[in-house]
């Protein structure tokens, strides 16, 4: 059955194209995904991502549990801090990419993909025999509000949010319309930005707020659209597309991610490790055509007349200009950085240059 | 007149009106809609040759990449130059100035026999 955020009807109003994301019913547009997009970069937008998965993880061993389900390091996360994450498989492949909070001794919130949560509770349940640790699934309780952009922060003063400083990958208690709720400095666009938690009952109230107290600010509301072409362009993953069972962090390029130090075992890591000295079989690129052509999920990647691999996500990125796009290639060191490779549409190969990702530059503000 | 009256549409969302001899094509104004955004097109070449129903151009908006497909059979006699390195145009009038192709066809009637009037086309889609 098709799940309906607490502010459905709202998108609805607004004159949204709704698809079915995930089993959601979500905005894909509401206007235009190009113009919604470069109000990000250039103002602020508000992204109703309320389908994403909140899952609280608290109890004696909560820490001891984490460290056990992630490559990263859980027992060295401060109080408030976020970092990324990856929910590994023994074989190194990902159950899930995710969001880890840390919100007080021995209690911690997980962000994850809406499309994963079922597997994300399956996956830490049965990673939890024996441990004294409370696995409390409150997806359907809460809505997430994500406000993006460099006007973001100007817009939450006006909300009245209190908090002097907040870094980036922090998580606090803050008031906003005279409502406290946990407000995380975080986002999945490339900009500046926060999220916030909020129960379902309040969430229109909220976003009701957010679209008046905006409107100085130009906001406009976004779609999952260009919630995709904002991540790609900032080189983001998507779970599904660039991540998933068969793929590690290590072929993804996230080994920046991964603490080499952690010492206690964790799923996965003797496979893991061993990417990191010994090299991989595949890996993640990015590349920008050279050409008016776009590249799509699936097209398939050449190198010197071989098929090397495939595209994961591609499309066009607004802001940088170009068509752009990442995949799974075979690990050739002759594919690297300013490397001429094909890509195959409509039965024709056209050319691409391999660039590092980001495609465009993250501005943070303070 | 303005296409809208004198036009024929497709169930796959093309269009069809004879001008001066010719028939221009192009994409209904609810297709366009459908589509956003449009960032790519690419049109065939003028003295190409294609039957009803082949695929004769390529579309994309930022969601999507589609095929185009002919509503009768035809060759190649004109194609709209400019719209290829300017797509976008393509979201702010599909007609006049957003058409596609001209050719010149010596279709039967009967080619003609699935194809609706804009009215009856507008009226299927509710």
């Amino acid at each position: 059955m098709v799940k309906q955020t607490y502010l459905h009807d709202k998108h609805v109003v607004l004159g949204a194209k709704m698809v079915d994301f995930a089993l959601w019913h979500m905005p894909v547009q509401y206007t235009s995904i190009i113009e919604e997009h470069k109000t990000v970069r250039e103002n602020v937008g508000v992204f109703d991502v309320s389908h994403m998965g909140e899952v609280f993880i608290s109890g004696k061993d909560a820490t001891e549990f984490l460290n056990k389900v992630v490559p990263q390091s859980i027992d060295r996360l401060p109080y408030e801090k976020a970092v990324y994450c990856q929910l590994t498989k023994e074989n190194g492949g990902l159950i899930d990419d995710l969001i880890i909070y840390k919100t007080g001794i021995e209690s911690y919130l997980i962000i994850c993909n809406a499309s994963r949560v079922d597997e994300d509770i399956n996956w830490l349940s049965l990673n939890a025999k024996g441990l004294d640790v409370k696995i409390d699934n409150q997806s359907h309780n809460y809505s997430l509000l994500a406000i993006q952009g460099p006007k973001a922060i100007d817009l939450m003063r006006k909300m009245g949010y209190d908090i002097q400083e907040q870094k980036s990958f922090t998580i606090k208690s803050a008031t906003i319309e005279g409502l406290k709720l946990l407000v995380s400095r975080t986002g999945y666009t490339g900009e500046d930005g926060f999220e916030i938690l909020v129960e379902n009952d309040l969430s229109e109230f909220l976003w009701d707020k957010i679209l008046e107290k905006g409107q100085e600010f130009g906001i406009k509301p976004i779609g999952l659209g260009a919630r995709d072409t904002l991540r790609l362009e900032a080189g983001l993953h998507l779970y599904g597309n660039d991540l998933n069972e068969t793929t590690t962090p290590i072929e993804a390029g996230l080994s920046w991610s991964i603490p080499k130090d952690k010492t206690q075992n964790y799923n996965g890591k003797d496979v893991i490790l061993n990417q990191i000295q010994n090299g991989v079989e595949k890996k993640l690129i990015g590349f920008e055509m050279l050409d008016r052509n776009i590249p799509r999920h699936e097209y398939e990647i050449y190198f010197k007349g071989e098929k090397v691999g495939e595209v994961t996500s591609g499309g066009v990125a607004p802001t940088a200009g170009k068509n752009i796009g990442m995949g799974y290639v075979k690990n050739l060191p002759e594919i690297c950085t300013d490397s001429i490779i094909q890509v195959m549409i409509r039965e024709k190969l056209h050319d691409a240059k391999v660039v590092k990702r980001p495609f465009v530059q993250k501005r943070n503000r303070v | 007149m303005s296409y809208k009256d004198e036009m024929y549409c497709t169930k796959s969302h093309e269009y069809v009106v004879k001008e001066d001899g010719k028939y221009v094509i192009g994409l209904t104004d609810y297709a366009i809609e459908q589509l956003g955004d449009i960032v790519f097109l690419e049109l065939p070449s003028v003295g190409d040759e294609f039957e009803k129903g082949e695929t004769f151009a390529n579309i994309e908006s930022v969601k999507a990449a589609s095929e185009i497909y002919m509503p009768i059979s035809g060759k190649i006699v004109e194609i709209n130059e400019e719209l290829p390195d300017a797509p976008e145009k393509l979201n702010e009038d599909c007609y006049e100035g957003g058409w596609l192709v001209k050719i010149e066809s010596d279709a039967q009637e009967s080619e003609f026999d699935d194809l609706l009037t804009y009215d009856d086309y507008k009226s299927e889609l509710e």
